[in-house]
């Protein structure tokens, strides 16, 4: 097992790939009463189009099966069903899709092991039926329908509509009543078995473990399985340039909310992606955070109540930045957004601001080794990016301001910004 | 982990979460005093205009880059409604200074000092607050009560409080009234501030790993020093809902129907309401539950379906996001489950899971700093001194009998639906 200590946070990392692809982190905590298991597999909403292992022809699916594929899984063919099974046995579990992965997950105190028997034993066992793949389609269109009276998600993927062309991550996660109702148990059963090969899965574990243990553990309720090598996916070509700058939708809101958005060209280099990840997350807090003077003015003029969310989104093929929050004029925040933006590439900014923010994103990373749930789950997504977490608090030492006043310069353009706005 | 509570004055209580698992420090203050229609609003205001400034750093933006230079220390207050008590919480929390690069900083001692300096020093000229402050918070505050409909499912769940405890202190609204704005300036916002500061119960948390030194940090700290003795005004009982409110459906641009519906448990005592909780789990508290299974599961009607368990009001919230055609049989599978948890339609097994999960999280309270808190503060609230240890014992004692018993008890108070 590779050993990756990190004197920082005082943590170590143990990570084994085995022979049928299947790659386990395992994170010890010890002292913690709390445990933690999740495995995932690098394949998300986005995955539409790929050849099926064995095949040499495109297949392409209907949106929303990943996530669909998700609830599926659970179903057991002896009629239970794994989430009820896990419950049972005292454990919180659950399951969860992104636009780039999938995640089976529990978390517990007691009865760990018969809770993984459960957990290994549904994932590597699908049973999809026509009456079960039918059912599913009446609660997945009520999950659909919740969505849609969630403003701050109508806003956030409008966004997105406007910001790329062409690239899958326009299409929500879960689908539409239209798209799942394409769905059937054959293309659940081709995108399992395309995806779910344990070379495309990873499995994090944290919790007061031995880690050869807990490593034998998982091998011994391995399927036999082969590594399919690599499977092939492909994306729509999308351009550089955004779609349109502004999109306006009508729902019932207090206050109109907004979705400022910025279309940064994606990177494959797993150590350019953290650099250019905190870098921006630095030059976010400059620009817009708590203390710095366009929140000042924005909040004492009465534009804006609240913060202002911002965060960096990215895989190795979309990148971009989300500026988001609610305000009685959108428009005049975008604009000034625009102009901070505008002045802090011509003047530079503060030394002595950057070192400050420098130590609160600091103290930020090392805040997420408390909990043994967050930590697994920035492992397994950052894993998936070819990006060990540590690099995180590694890297940090590294900004300067040569290096961030370039990712000002390359990520923060004025044309490739879009504004999206729900309002009454 | 080692809690220790002391009583530092009469009404003001430290309360230390010792404990060497995390990489944090969290430090909380809690007022609470008791829910009044005429002060919720005053109240609710006061906590925001306390994060716009300090007597020591005036401006939000100073306070924001003290948090930043103590490695990004989190700064964040809410408000809650515990029983008929409202909550004004404040917290800080900050890294240890074991992992920080240059650990001869006491980042500890300095992130007390700030929140005792923006809660019980504030930024005051000529005996009112900064009039700027005021007039902005009240704008923002209207916003945020009318911002109440932008969650809907939340916002249902509200509503539906409010119908059940009509007229009663729990049925205010946590953040208070927009109405009530108008009246309020910086002078009796500050009246109101004085007040509150004499009159509530506090209560000082602070978990994480620290030595004696914390408790005399505290202790000696000027602003705690100036805060005086008192009987607080906090509501020790909770008053008991008896009216039933019946069915009450309302209209919104909504694209789900969202449906709740409160319950009287009718506990007679604090004791029983251990018998309460394994209830509710059974009843729809868990993907196990039999709401979650029959609505969800068996008719497809829904994706979200449960219920939850108001332990200080003695009140189960069921709630479930269906198709608003289906209101009408969605309504009729939970009557159902509540006839069939009265027959006794349920299995010991369900018993023995319903109790695991909850002693489950229970064991997790010693691994999540705010759920320590939480807890120790529930304790306090409801007058319960019981340990984890006693908690977990409770529970294990439970019986299909004593959940058949509370099921019996259990009415209907009021149904309420948000449709298009």
């Amino acid at each position: 097992m590779q050993v990756i200590e990190n004197s920082k946070v005082k943590e170590t990392l143990y990570l084994e790939k085995l022979e049928n692809g299947l790659t386990v982190m395992i994170i010890p905590k010890r002292g913690m009463k709390k445990k933690y298991m999740i495995w995932g597999t690098n394949y998300g909403s986005n995955e539409n189009v790929f050849i099926v292992p064995g095949e040499n022809i495109k297949t392409e699916v209907p949106n929303g099966i990943a996530h669909f594929l998700e609830h599926k899984l659970f179903e057991q063919e002896n009629g239970t069903n794994s989430l009820d099974t896990l419950t049972a046995l005292g454990v919180e579990a659950n399951a969860f899709t992104t636009n780039d992965m999938t995640a089976y997950l529990f978390s517990c105190t007691d009865n760990f092991y018969p809770a993984m028997d459960e957990l290994m034993n549904y994932v590597q066992n699908p049973y999809f039926t026509d009456e079960n793949v039918e059912k599913e389609k009446g609660i997945i269109g009520q999950e659909i329908m919740m969505y849609d009276d969630y403003p701050d998600w109508k806003v956030y993927l409008n966004a997105m509509q406007i910001l790329y062309h062409n690239h899958p991550i326009k299409i929500d996660v879960v689908g539409t009543i239209d798209s799942i109702n394409q769905i059937d148990k054959e293309v659940l059963y081709k995108c399992y078995n395309t995806f779910y090969n344990l070379s495309n899965m990873a499995i994090v574990i944290c919790g007061d473990f031995e880690p050869e243990n807990i490593l034998e553990e998982v091998k011994k309720r391995l399927k036999e399985s082969k590594a399919n090598g690599e499977i092939q996916t492909f994306y729509p070509e999308e351009p550089d340039t955004i779609v349109k700058e502004k999109i306006e939708e009508k729902m019932e809101v207090s206050q109109p909310m907004y979705t400022i958005a910025i279309k940064v060209k994606p990177t494959d280099n797993p150590e350019e992606m953290v650099k250019r990840d905190i870098a921006i997350q630095i030059l976010l807090e400059l620009l817009i955070g708590k203390s710095s003077s366009l929140y000042k003015q924005l909040y004492n003029e009465g534009i804006i109540s609240r913060g202002i969310g911002a965060n960096y989104e990215f895989s190795e093929n979309y990148a971009h930045v989300i500026i988001s929050g609610q305000s009685n004029d959108p428009q005049q925040v975008y604009n000034k957004i625009k102009e901070e933006i505008k002045r802090q590439q011509q003047e530079g900014f503060c030394e002595k601001d950057f070192n400050r923010i420098k130590k609160k994103i600091y103290g930020e990373y090392v805040k997420d080794y408390d909990d043994v749930e967050n930590i697994s789950n920035m492992f397994l997504a950052n894993y998936f990016l070819g990006i060990n977490s540590f690099d995180y608090l590694n890297q940090i030492d590294n900004m300067n301001v040569e290096y961030l006043t370039q990712v000002l310069n390359d990520v923060f353009k004025e044309e490739k910004m879009v504004i999206s706005i729900v309002k009454n | 982990m080692n809690y220790i509570k002391k009583e530092m004055k009469k009404g003001i209580k430290l309360h230390i979460l010792n404990t060497d698992k995390f990489k944090t420090n969290l430090i909380a203050i809690f007022l609470t005093t008791k829910l009044e229609r005429k002060t919720v609003s005053a109240n609710a205001l006061i906590s925001a205009v306390l994060r716009r400034g300090s007597n020591t750093l005036k401006t939000q933006e100073e306070i924001s880059k003290q948090l930043e230079e103590l490695y990004g220390a989190s700064f964040d207050c809410g408000i809650d409604k515990t029983g008929d008590n409202q909550v004004l919480k404040f917290y800080i929390e900050t890294v240890n200074d074991s992992f920080l690069p240059q650990s001869n900083e006491n980042i500890l001692k300095m992130a007390i000092e700030t929140i005792f300096d923006i809660v019980f020093n504030p930024f005051i000229e000529n005996h009112a607050f900064h009039k700027e402050y005021v007039e902005q918070e009240k704008n923002n505050m209207k916003q945020r009560i009318e911002g109440r409909i932008d969650n809907k499912r939340i916002y249902a769940l509200d509503r539906c409080i409010e119908e059940m405890y009509k007229d009663k202190p729990f049925g205010l609204y946590r953040f208070g009234y927009v109405e009530d704005l108008k009246d309020i300036n910086e002078m009796n916002l500050y009246e109101r501030y004085t007040q509150l500061i004499e009159q509530c119960k506090i209560d000082i948390f602070v978990s994480g790993n620290v030595n004696e030194e914390v408790e005399n940090i505290i202790i000696e700290n000027e602003n705690v020093k100036k805060l005086k003795e008192r009987q607080p005004n906090d509501n020790t009982e909770s008053e008991k809902n008896t009216i039933k409110q019946g069915e009450k459906i309302e209209k919104m641009d909504v694209a789900q129907g969202k449906l709740v519906i409160g319950l009287d448990v009718n506990s007679k005592n604090e004791d029983e309401k251990y018998n309460v909780m394994i209830y509710n789990t059974i009843l729809g508290g868990s993907a196990n539950s039999k709401i979650f299974q029959n609505v969800r599961e068996k008719a497809n009607l829904a994706y979200e379906a449960g219920s939850r368990y108001f332990r200080y009001k003695d009140t189960i919230f069921v709630n479930c996001g269906i198709e608003i055609s289906n209101y009408e049989k969605a309504l009729n599978l939970i009557k159902e489950q509540l006839e069939d948890m009265k027959a006794g339609k349920f299995t010991e097994e369900e018993v023995e899971n319903a109790k695991k999960s909850i002693i489950s999280s229970i064991k997790t309270i010693d691994d999540e700093q705010d759920t320590g808190i939480t807890y120790y503060f529930g304790q306090e609230m409801s007058g319960n001194q019981k340990s984890v240890e006693d908690y977990i014992e409770r529970i294990e004692k439970v019986n299909k009998e004593d959940v058949i018993q509370v099921a019996n008890k259990v009415e209907i108070n009021t149904i309420y639906f948000l449709r298009n």
